[in-house]
């Protein structure tokens, strides 16, 4: 009778503890509904450029992209009327995303004269879990044509110095939190022609980039670049910047402080004449302004 | 004994089955909202948003992701994500609610309070949801329409884009329920 009255009591207990179990919280029910789609980190740098040189995002298919890029400074030992400051440098470029991988772009600086055409594509997004890649990879590929003639040119006017840069870059980011992203950006500047013979044809540079971000809309980057065989012709310095990102819905704006003058790859990486400080021709504000224009509208059916 | 095991068995398979015949899932819900400003207009939709209904005790809960919610402009997906709702710290929003008064056994519609908590950016509020329930071909829908208050869930908005972003926003959703099998 005893041992029966025990086997009911167990019997009972099983029962409800089975019913407490399928009337388990519903909401992670729910997340075990959840479709595997796979899902990629958005915004590692939230711009195309870090703050002086190239990131790894590129557009939305359809995205238009009008950027000014603009770098101040003061001539050195001068005692100039000038309005804010004496000299300036601004390109002004125009890019379209042919996908959401593929970018196109040209520009043309103020300054130096160089006009320059762009192809990026974003080849490897990081993933969301550990499965997918932990990087995001983007290829970049820039032809400039420098004009000798133009005030900003790197040799005396007297030679023809009509070059053709080809750019290439491989650019590999990570964005480690949500805050937190750094770039490694290996480089190869390619010259058919130096007008030195001494200087390199190729030239190789490697660029660290980071971006804090320090509240919803703002951040913080820094960006060097170092070139591991530099002209011997003339002296050139490492470009280094430090600048605060402003997103303001379309539209992005860039503040830096930096020793770039030019604003083109093949010209900042390897013929900055100027090291990193705050004497008059040396130090460098920038400010950028991008304007971004979508052509294409999703359908929210 | 084995008699007992059978019971057991029994037992099992109904206790199951109960709970089981009374839940009902919509895979596919939609959930939209709306911001209307003098400056500009933001809309986005989610079409994948999860919900369940549990008929015996007329409890309901949705859950869903973020980043699924498309917008006209691709750039305002990057931002909502980025830098208004941090979908990478807090990848979901949902709800977990009962519904209140509710009769199940009749098929006209019905408007009823769904009385719960919805968490967004990580903030839980209790919330009053009204509510249309209709019950056809024993396919139950759900359907309405409610504001939020943007502030209440902490989601900051820069003073510059103040007036680009309405304080209260409104939200449709609706879903289809059809019989929850494991």
């Amino acid at each position: 009778m005893k041992n029966k009255f025990k086997k009911t009591f167990l019997l009972l207990f099983l029962v409800s503890a089975i019913n407490s179990m399928s009337s388990q919280d519903l909401l992670k029910k729910l997340d075990k509904e959840f479709t595997d789609v796979p899902q990629y980190v958005l915004a590692t740098f939230k711009t195309t450029r870090i703050s002086i040189g190239q990131s790894v995002e590129t557009r939305a298919k359809g995205t238009i992209e009008i950027a000014a890029i603009n770098r101040f400074w003061n001539i050195p030992n001068t005692n100039t009327q000038t309005f804010l400051a004496d000299k300036v440098n601004s390109r002004f470029s125009l890019e379209y995303a042919f996908t959401n991988r593929l970018t196109v772009g040209f520009g043309v600086s103020t300054f130096d004269g160089l006009q320059d055409g762009f192809l990026k594509y974003k080849f490897v997004r990081q993933g969301l879990d550990s499965k997918k890649s932990p990087v995001s990879i983007t290829l970049y590929q820039n032809i400039s044509y420098g004009n000798g003639s133009a005030e900003g040119a790197i040799y005396p006017a007297s030679v023809s110095s009509n070059v053709t840069a080809y750019t290439t870059q491989i650019l590999i980011a990570k964005k480690f939190n949500s805050k937190f992203s750094a770039q490694l950006s290996p480089t190869i500047v390619h010259r058919n022609f130096t007008v030195w013979p001494s200087d390199p044809k190729n030239q190789f540079a490697v660029g660290l980039g980071f971006r804090h971000k320090i509240s919803g809309h703002t951040s913080v980057v820094s960006e060097y670049y170092y070139v591991a065989n530099p002209l011997k012709s003339i002296d050139t310095y490492n470009a280094l910047s430090i600048g605060l990102n402003w997103e303001v819905s379309d539209l992005m704006l860039q503040f830096n402080i930096t020793n770039a003058r030019n604003v083109v790859e093949s010209a900042f990486i390897t013929n900055t004449r100027n090291n990193f400080n705050f004497h008059d021709g040396n130090f460098h504000f920038g400010f950028s302004a991008t304007l971004i224009l979508h052509t294409r509208k999703n359908k929210l059916n | 004994m084995n008699k007992l095991f059978l019971i057991l068995f029994f037992a099992l398979l109904s206790a199951d089955f109960n709970t089981n015949s009374k839940q009902f899932i919509a895979r596919q819900g939609q959930v939209s909202f709306f911001s209307y400003t003098s400056v500009e207009n933001i809309e986005a939709k989610n079409n994948q948003v999860l919900s369940i209904l549990d008929l015996s005790k007329n409890e309901i809960a949705i859950s869903m992701l973020m980043r699924a919610f498309v917008f006209k402009k691709s750039l305002m997906h990057e931002h909502f994500n980025e830098s208004y709702i941090e979908s990478d710290i807090y990848p979901k929003a949902t709800f977990e609610g009962r519904i209140l008064d509710f009769d199940n056994s009749l098929s006209l519609p019905q408007t009823k309070i769904i009385r719960g908590k919805l968490t967004i950016h990580g903030i839980t509020k209790e919330t009053d949801i009204k509510a249309t329930i209709e019950h056809q071909n024993g396919k139950y829908l759900i359907s309405g329409n409610f504001n939020i208050i943007v502030n209440d869930f902490e989601i900051k908005i820069p003073p510059v884009l103040a007036s680009n972003i309405a304080k209260s926003i409104s939200i449709n959703y609706r879903f289809e329920y059809d019989r929850y099998e494991e």
